[in-house]
């Protein structure tokens, strides 16, 4: 149950939202799905970010600026017609239902980063950058902020920037048994090709014990190579992922469900290149 | 605390506490044409339009939707006046308890509204955030396609 006593906040310019956020038991507000899941008494005031005008979704100098208060269907819609946001358009369509997507703000699901994110994988396969501001304003990739803890700290997400590249092969996959499940884990792979030579590199994985994962050996293996049958086989050795068990699947059953899908999205690709 | 909140094309005071849920804050306010189900996002009976998009009404916070419009299935049409999807929702059996369909009913008029031509994918689509224990879907998505195609043709339907 929410505390009784809870305020509300809806302040206009983005130093006045970081600066009430820095009060203890005072949050941000976006979509409010991840909020009202956790009800928590800590929480004392709410700053809604309506009013920061972080809906936004503009597209300059071959990169993708998306607001945090963009929602999920906002980036599907918009995905429909911009190249360098197809990846991400496509994971996000996967995730939970229409009203839902309709809710959940793309900041919001970032700062969360729910063990079922469908965000995450794609945005690190893309090389995606954050813009945060903690009273100061600072731009990193989306990989640190999670893997440094900037996460874990007070702050608020302006936006993300997703570059736009058209040499990008990719695949995401969202595994769950059900439509209505939370997925058991959310892969995003990508390749940067020139011609047929794969440039780079990016395997990600998230629902694993470490929260996300990323194949940095497997990449390794096929940069500078051409993906063939005998390559994929040859990378597949440096896909290990590692999950915890939980009421409904072992860490093996999830272990082995993770390395096929992959095996069969590489595979995937490689028919596509051809 | 009194707010006034835009319902149904319409400035209502509405009487909420500052951790209320949209769905708890109108159906305390007499608007109970907005079902309460699973409470978690999950079946869509609690479905209303904020700003012309279907959302769960059970996963917003009222205080967060002050300056919005808010639709509920009585602002699509009404018992003497029905909307063409209701009138065939009714006509087509796609409604059988009846809980769902307030849910229902938006979230296809959501669709029409965004496009009036959709394809039977787009239409299940569409659907995937409302569940039915009743019809199997099959009636209700026939009764979406039904009412694209009659609105496109401009036909009207004897009552």
């Amino acid at each position: 149950m929410f505390n009784e006593n809870l305020k509300w906040f809806f302040p206009s310019t983005i130093s006045l939202a970081v600066r009430l956020i820095g009060q203890p038991g005072v949050i941000l507000h976006g979509g409010g799905t991840r909020i009202l899941k956790t009800q928590s008494r800590s929480i004392i005031g709410l700053v809604d970010v309506g009013k920061l005008k972080l809906n936004y979704i503009k597209y300059k100098n071959n990169l993708a600026h998306i607001g945090a208060a963009a929602t999920f269907s906002d980036v599907v819609k918009y995905s429909k017609d911009n190249n360098c946001l197809l990846m991400l358009g496509a994971a996000l369509s996967q995730a939970a239902s229409t009203p839902l997507r309709n809710r959940i703000t793309i900041g919001g699901s970032l700062k969360d980063f729910p063990q079922w994110s469908n965000l995450i994988a794609p945005l690190i396969s893309l090389d995606a950058k954050i813009e945060i501001n903690n009273g100061k304003t600072k731009i990193m990739s989306v990989e640190d902020y999670i893997s440094e803890g900037t996460i874990k700290t007070k702050h608020l997400i302006k936006e993300i920037i997703v570059p736009e590249d058209e040499s990008l092969f990719w695949r995401v996959k969202r595994f769950a048994l059900l439509k209505f499940e939370y997925p058991i884990f959310n892969i995003a792979l990508s390749l940067k090709m020139d011609n047929n030579i794969i440039k780079d590199a990016r395997f990600v994985i998230t629902g694993v014990k470490s929260r996300y994962k990323r194949f940095i050996k497997a990449e390794n293996v096929i940069k500078g190579k051409i993906l063939s049958e005998g390559l994929i086989k040859q990378c597949m050795k440096y896909i290990d992922p590692k999950f915890v068990s939980d009421y409904k699947y072992s860490d093996s059953y999830k272990t082995k469900a993770a390395i096929i899908t992959i095996e069969d999205l590489l595979t995937e690709l490689a028919v596509e290149k051809q | 605390m009194k707010i006034k909140f835009n319902i149904n094309n319409k400035l209502e005071d509405i009487e909420i506490k500052p951790a209320e849920t949209l769905l708890n804050a109108l159906r305390t306010n007499g608007f109970t044409e907005v079902k309460c189900g699973c409470n978690e996002g999950e079946c869509g009976a609690c479905i209303v339009l904020i700003d012309e998009k279907p959302v769960n009404s059970c996963q917003v916070l009222a205080m967060s939707v002050i300056s919005k419009k808010i639709l509920t299935v009585k602002g699509v049409g009404t018992l003497h006046n029905p909307h063409m999807l209701q009138k065939i929702f009714t006509s087509s059996g796609a409604d059988q308890c009846g809980f769902c369909s307030p849910g229902m009913v938006l979230s296809a008029y959501s669709l029409l509204k965004d496009n009036p031509n959709p394809t039977d994918k787009e239409i299940v689509e569409s659907l995937d955030g409302n569940l039915c224990r009743c019809t199997g879907y099959v009636k209700i998505i026939d009764a979406v396609r039904r009412t694209a195609l009659i609105m496109n043709e401009n036909i009207t339907i004897r009552e």
